[in-house]
C-alpha cells in the first residue's frame, strides 16, 4: 500500500502522493490518529473547514489473513469533541488494500450545497455530483441500491445517510457488507463530518487490482493458518459467537447484576428471556426463511457473529443485531418485544445513525417524558423522525448528553458527553475506568483486547472491589490500541489472549507481509504510543484529568442487585495512564 | 425469604444450556434443597457433564463449581463462550482454573 490520496473538497482536487515516511510502518487506528494529531487543529470546530476524516485499511487487510477486513476511520468527533476513530466490518477496505491505497483523507469544504460522490478506482479517484434520488431523507438501504446500480453490484460503498446528510452529533458512516446491507463505524459522529464535506458516498471498485503483495508469501501461509486455526478452537469465537451472537450476554451481565436498566436506575431485568442470545438464535432457526444464524460482516470472516434476523414471515429485518443495541432499547428503555427492537435497529441503520448512542438517548428521553418507557411502537415513530428530521428527531440523533440537558437530568449516562454502553461500572468496574479514560469518551471497544499474559492481570479480579482493576483497564487499552492498529477485528481477541501462539501467529502475518521482524514488545509499544498521541490531542483540545470522570449519579445510586456505588477516587482514576 | 424458597433453589442455563433446560421445565427451573450441595453435585443431579461449565453463578456473583449452594439461593451454569474482556472483569479467570472446562484451548484433530 503506497498511495496516500487527499480529496480538498474546497476546490475538488484530488492529489495522490507516496505514503509520508512516518506512517509507512502505520495502519488502522494508529494511522488514522497519528495522521488526525499531525494535521487537525485540536481546538477546530469539528464540522468546520479545519477538520479532516481520514479512510485507512489495517496492515493485514487484502489478505487473506482471517477477519482482517477492518476499515478505521479517523476525525474530531463532533459528538465528543475528541480525538475519534471508529471502525468497521464491509468490504471497503480490502478493495482499499488490493487498490494499493494507505489511505485516503477529505479535507476542507465546498460553498455550495451539492452533494458528492467520491469514485475510487484503478484509474484514480474522481468527485461527482451525487444523484437526486438518494439525497433529502433517502434511506442508506435504497442508496445502496442506486449506487450499486450505478457502479456495479460489487463495489464497496461508505455512506452518509440521512442523519450525516443533516450534520447530526450521532451520524455514523455506513458501510455495505458483501450482501449489499449495513455495517456501521458507529460511533462518534463521523457520518457528520463526512456530511460537512458535502460528501454523500464514497464508491470503491478494485477492478483490475492484482493481490496484496506479500514479501514472504510461505511464512504468511503458515502463520494464517495457525491464526486461523487458534480462532477457530477457541470455544467464544469458535463457537459461542457464531451461535448466539454477541446477544448471548444479556443473560450473563444480567445474571451479574451489571445489566443496566431503566435508564441505569437497575442492574438486573426480569424480562431478560425476551432479548437473550439465546431466544434470538431460537427465533431465527423457528421462522427460517431469510434468517441466518451465522454471518460474516466482511469476506475472510472465520468467527461469524452476525447474523441476519427475520420477521414472522421469514422476511429479513435487520443483520449485525448486536448486544449493546439490543440491551439498549430492551433492558435500558424497557422494551419487550425483540421484532420491535429489530425494527428500530433497522432503522437506526437505515437513518446511518449509531444504535448504542441513539439507544442510550431513547431511554434518556424515556425518563424525561419525551417518550413513553418500553414502547417500541412509539420509539420507531419517533427515530423514524430523524430521517426528515423534525426537532425531537433532531434531539434524538443529537445523543445522549444532549437528551439530558434539554429533560433538564442529572442521570445522564455519558462521558465526554458519549453515551455509556452496555456494562454498568457499578458492579463491572474495571470497565467503568475504561469509560472514564479512553480518549475516546464512554466506549466499551476501547477496552476490549489484551496481548499480553491474561492473567497476570485478571486472575484474581472480584467486580465488585478495585484490586487490579487499574491495571487490568490499562492493559486493556493498551492492548485494544494495538489490535486497532492491525485492522483485525477485535473478536481475534479471544484466540490471541487465551492462546499465545495464536498472538505470534497475529505477528508472524505483519513481518511475513512487510519482511519486517516486529516483537510482541514492539506490538504492546504501539499500542501506548497511539493513546498517547491521542491523549495529547484531546489534551490540546482542552481536555484535561476532570474529563476522566464518570457522571456524579453513579457515586450516590447504589445500582441493584448488588447494591453498590462507583468509588474510584479521581487519583486512582489518573492510575490508569500512568505509563 | 418465602417458606417455599427456604427449600428450593433458581436454576437457569445459559447458550446451549437453555434450551437443554427448557426442556426440563419453565425457566427458571425451582428445584427442591433441603441440603447445601455444591455446584459439581447440581450439575451432576441435572446431567450436566462438567466440560459444559466454565463458571457458575450464585446470587449474582461468579463462583467455582465447588462452591456450596444452600436452599434459597440463585444459581446459573455457564458454558465456555462468554465473549469479551468480561470473562476477566466478572472474575472468571479466578474461578475457573480447577475446571475440566477452564477454555484452555483443546486440541482437536
Amino acid at each position: 500500500m503506497n498511495k496516500f490520496i487527499r480529496v480538498d473538497m474546497t476546490t475538488l482536487n484530488v492529489t495522490t502522493d507516496e505514503v509520508p515516511v512516518k506512517y509507512v510502518g502505520l495502519g488502522g487506528r494508529a494511522l488514522t490518529s497519528n495522521f488526525v494529531a499531525d494535521e487537525v487543529k485540536p481546538t477546530c470546530h469539528a464540522l468546520g473547514k479545519n477538520n479532516k476524516i481520514i479512510f485507512a485499511p489495517g496492515l493485514l487487510s487484502g489478505t487473506t489473513a482471517p477477519n482482517s477486513g477492518r476499515i478505521s476511520v479517523g476525525a474530531k468527533s463532533p459528538l465528543t469533541g475528541t480525538i475519534k476513530e471508529s471502525n468497521s466490518g464491509g468490504s471497503f477496505s480490502q478493495k482499499m488494500a488490493k487498490l494499493g491505497i494507505k489511505a485516503l483523507v477529505i479535507e476542507g469544504m465546498p460553498a455550495g450545497d451539492k452533494f458528492y460522490i467520491v469514485k475510487i478506482d484503478i484509474n484514480g479517484v474522481t468527485i461527482e455530483e451525487a444523484p437526486a434520488e438518494i439525497l433529502g431523507g433517502c434511506g442508506n438501504y435504497k442508496a445502496i441500491e442506486v449506487l450499486s446500480a450505478k457502479y456495479g453490484q460489487k463495489v464497496g460503498i461508505a455512506l452518509a445517510g440521512p442523519a450525516g446528510e443533516n450534520r447530526l452529533p450521532s451520524a455514523n458512516i455506513s458501510f455495505k457488507d458483501p450482501d449489499g446491507n449495513i455495517r456501521s463505524a458507529g460511533r462518534g459522529g463521523l457520518g457528520a463530518v463526512l456530511g460537512s464535506k458535502k460528501v454523500k458516498a464514497l464508491v470503491i471498485d478494485e477492478t483490475g487490482a492484482g493481490a496484496v503483495p506479500i514479501a514472504d508469501p510461505e511464512k504468511f501461509k503458515a502463520a494464517a493458518k495457525v491464526f486461523a486455526k487458534a480462532l477457530l478452537d477457541h470455544p467464544v469465537s469458535g463457537q459461542g459467537l457464531a451461535a448466539y451472537g454477541t446477544d448471548v450476554l444479556v443473560n450473563i451481565l444480567n445474571e451479574a447484576g451489571g445489566l443496566p436498566a431503566n435508564n441505569f436506575t437497575a442492574g438486573r431485568i426480569e424480562h431478560n428471556d425476551c432479548i437473550s442470545g439465546e431466544t434470538l438464535n431460537a427465533t431465527i432457526t423457528e421462522r427460517g426463511g431469510d434468517g441466518k444464524v451465522s454471518h460474516g460482516c466482511h469476506p475472510g470472516c472465520v468467527i461469524r457473529c452476525s447474523q441476519w434476523y427475520p420477521d414472522k414471515q421469514g422476511k429479513y429485518i435487520t443483520s449485525g443485531f448486536e448486544y449493546e443495541t439490543i440491551w439498549g432499547l430492551g433492558a435500558d428503555a424497557g422494551i419487550k418485544d425483540l421484532d420491535d427492537i429489530a425494527y428500530i435497529d433497522r432503522a437506526m441503520d437505515d437513518l446511518g445513525i449509531d444504535s448504542i448512542e441513539t439507544a442510550v438517548a431513547i431511554a434518556t428521553a424515556m425518563e424525561g417524558g419525551l417518550l413513553p418507557w418500553g414502547d417500541g411502537k412509539a420509539v420507531l415513530e419517533a427515530v423514524n423522525q430523524i430521517y426528515e428530521p423534525t426537532p425531537l428527531g433532531r434531539i434524538l440523533a443529537s445523543g445522549t448528553s444532549v437528551v439530558g440537558k434539554v429533560c433538564g437530568l442529572f442521570r445522564v449516562p455519558v462521558v465526554k458527553d458519549q453515551g455509556i454502553p452496555a456494562y454498568d461500572p457499578r458492579p463491572v468496574k474495571g470497565i467503568g475506568l475504561t469509560y472514564a479514560t479512553t480518549p475516546m469518551g464512554a466506549d466499551h471497544t476501547a477496552g476490549y483486547c489484551i496481548s499480553g499474559n491474561i492473567l497476570k492481570v485478571g486472575a484474581n479480579i472480584d467486580p465488585l472491589k478495585k484490586d487490579g482493576q487499574i491495571e487490568y483497564a490499562r492493559a486493556m487499552q493498551i492492548g485494544t490500541a494495538a489490535v486497532d492498529s492491525t485492522g483485525m477485528c477485535l473478536f481475534v481477541y479471544f484466540g490471541i489472549a487465551d492462546n499465545p501462539g495464536g498472538y505470534q501467529a497475529l505477528i508472524d502475518m505483519i513481518n511475513a507481509q512487510y519482511g519486517i521482524a516486529l516483537t510482541a514488545v514492539d506490538v504492546d509499544k504501539l499500542g501506548e504510543s497511539v493513546l498517547k498521541v491521542e491523549r495529547a490531542f484531546n489534551k490540546a483540545a482542552g481536555f484535561t484529568n476532570a474529563h476522566d470522570r464518570l457522571p456524579e449519579f453513579f457515586e450516590y445510586e447504589p445500582c441493584p442487585p448488588h447494591n453498590v456505588v462507583w468509588d474510584f477516587t479521581p487519583e486512582e482514576i489518573d492510575e490508569v495512564y500512568n505509563f | 425469604m418465602s417458606e417455599q424458597s427456604r427449600k428450593t433453589i433458581e436454576v437457569r442455563g445459559f447458550l446451549h444450556l437453555d434450551a437443554v433446560f427448557r426442556k426440563k421445565g419453565t425457566i427458571p427451573l425451582i428445584m427442591g434443597l433441603e441440603d447445601p450441595i455444591t455446584g459439581i453435585e447440581l450439575a451432576a443431579k441435572l446431567e450436566i457433564t462438567l466440560d459444559e461449565i466454565e463458571v457458575i453463578f450464585v446470587n449474582g456473583f461468579v463462583q467455582e463449581l465447588d462452591y456450596m449452594i444452600y436452599p434459597g439461593d440463585r444459581i446459573a451454569f455457564l458454558p465456555p463462550g462468554c465473549p469479551g474482556p468480561y470473562r476477566i472483569a466478572l472474575g472468571f479467570y479466578g474461578k475457573n482454573k480447577s475446571n475440566e472446562s477452564n477454555f484452555k484451548i483443546k486440541k482437536k484433530e
